[in-house]
């Protein structure tokens, strides 16, 4: 059985369907992305799955339990998963190292020795172990993201969501976050991405899964969507990328 | 009477003026900071409107008619309050309403994407406010409680009107004594501002200890990368 199973996932926003039916599987150890253009719903689904968004329908299966369940504690399955975001949201008043330890310790009860020792290992893993004294105001964006990566493997997540990590980076900084995402995948870091950045897409997986209108219209290897597909939209969408890029 | 007994005295009132001020800074601080944690933690609209009510409310009334009620009013209910206790709950209180407004609008300015990242982690709704939004806000609200603070010291003299022997009080009974308001008054003035001035060093040495880069007011910040 998958780690995350999706099934006719639907999310209505004001009675408007924004996901209409999407299935998608994640496996253990696996790096998923999904494409889509912008406002097809991407960070919707991401946050469907911790429950940061309500679904309207449909079922969410993460370790074979359904997380909209009647007894799912809430709290307990967001620690089990990992989030980055876009704008790498990190906690502005807390330096390098206080943003990867605040979670061990007030969530996992680390003290706070501990709990620096822990973070400063994740930040050795990330290159960061030397800025751990700076604050993000002092931070590149390839930076913060490899801080909010540290943040989010800090707590031994079982999947890690990332909702368009690349997207406010330069091209350099994304090859780096694409590499950084292959050693995590060799590691066995389990990893669900959505992106609509072709270049990052194609450096981080074969497969890629195309989310429009509210459903995965299909999920294929890059070169077959980018070359021959018969769907418009999905043409339109890699054509469009391609000359952006 | 000699100069320096004059100031001896005005300075015994002084000590009564930081005490006023000081309990109702820190009655305005325990209210604003409630009504604060209350809109974050329980942000249910039956809450967040009574906030808004009694935000809206307490700035309307002037300081002295809500002294007035809690000190020459409650009694006749039979609640009696002390001097300070009635300066905490009137200049206190109107100004924990004021403050509330500054924590709200300090409050907006921390980034959702942070507070949904620790959200994300796993924390609680308090957890959430305690470790992300309080230590941002209190950051964000310096300019808006210097002034607050300010002002309370301002409004301190009210509390003679209850019989807190303050220093504008001790300034009164010298000036009629003596007849040499000009120089009394002078003198209580320069008291007022120097009792200010310490307020701002004051906040000065916390606001430093505190620093955030990237945080505060820009020219305090370095540049960033
Ligand atoms: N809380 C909300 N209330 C109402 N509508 C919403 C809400 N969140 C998202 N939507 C709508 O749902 C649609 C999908 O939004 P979503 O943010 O999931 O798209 P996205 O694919 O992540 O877009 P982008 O590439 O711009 O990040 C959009 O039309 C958006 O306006
Ligand atoms: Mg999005």
């Amino acid at each position: 059985m998958a780690l995350i199973e999706i099934r006719r996932l639907r999310k209505l926003f004001d009675g408007h369907p924004v996901l209409n039916g999407v299935d998608i599987d994640v496996a253990e150890g696996d790096v998923k992305v999904v494409m889509g253009p912008s406002g097809c719903g991407k960070s919707t689904l991401l946050r469907c799955i911790n429950r940061l968004v309500e679904p309207s329908s449909g079922s969410i299966h993460f370790r074979g339990a359904e997380v909209t369940g009647p007894d799912v504690n809430v709290r307990s399955l967001r620690q089990q998963i990992g989030f980055l975001f876009q704008q790498f949201a990190l906690y502005r008043h807390l330096s390098v190292l206080d943003n990867t330890a605040l979670g061990l310790r007030k969530l996992k009860g680390m003290k706070k020795k501990e709990a620096a020792e822990r973070a400063l290992h994740e930040l050795n893993r990330l290159d960061m172990a030397g800025h751990r004294h700076k604050f993000p105001a002092h931070l590149s964006g390839g930076q913060k993201q490899r801080v909010a990566l540290a943040r989010a493997l800090a707590m031994d997540p079982a999947v890690i969501l990332l909702d368009e990590p690349t997207s406010a980076l330069d091209p350099v900084m994304a090859r780096e976050v694409a590499q950084l995402i292959n050693r995590l995948h060799g590691e066995g870091v389990t990893m669900l991405c959505v992106t609509h950045d072709l270049e990052f897409a194609s450096a981080i997986a074969e497969r890629v899964a195309f989310l429009d209108e509210g459903i995965v219209q299909v999920e294929d290897r890059l070169s077959v969507l980018y070359e021959d597909h018969a769907h418009p939209s999905i043409r339109n969408f890699f054509m469009k990328q391609e000359r952006s890029s | 009477m000699a100069f320096s007994e004059m100031l001896a005295q005005l300075a015994s009132g002084a000590v009564f003026t930081v005490l006023v001020t000081v309990a109702c800074c820190a009655t305005a601080l325990a209210v604003g900071l409630l009504s604060a944690c209350a809109r974050r933690v329980f942000p249910f609209p039956a809450v967040i409107r009574a906030l808004d009510l009694f935000a809206f409310v307490f700035r309307g009334i002037p300081v002295l008619v809500l002294l007035f009620l809690v000190y020459f009013g409650l009694p006749g209910a039979g609640i009696r309050v002390s001097p300070l206790g009635a300066m905490m709950l009137s200049l206190g209180v109107i100004s924990g309403a004021y403050l509330a407004e500054v924590f709200r609008g300090a409050l907006d300015a921390v980034d959702a994407a942070e507070i949904m990242a620790a959200q994300s982690m796993g924390m609680s709704r308090w957890q959430v406010f305690l470790h992300i939004e309080l230590p941002q806000m209190m950051r964000f609200s310096v300019p808006g409680m210097v002034n607050e603070f300010t002002n309370v010291l301002k409004y301190s003299p009210f509390g003679y009107t209850v019989g807190i022997p303050e220093m504008t009080k001790q300034a009164l009974v010298l000036s009629s004594a003596t007849l040499r308001g000009v120089e009394i008054y002078l003198a209580a003035g320069i008291l007022y501002f120097l009792v200010y001035r310490l307020l701002l060093v004051g906040v000065r040495v916390l606001e430093k200890h505190w620093r955030v880069p990237g945080m505060g007011p820009a020219h305090l910040q370095d540049q960033p990368v």
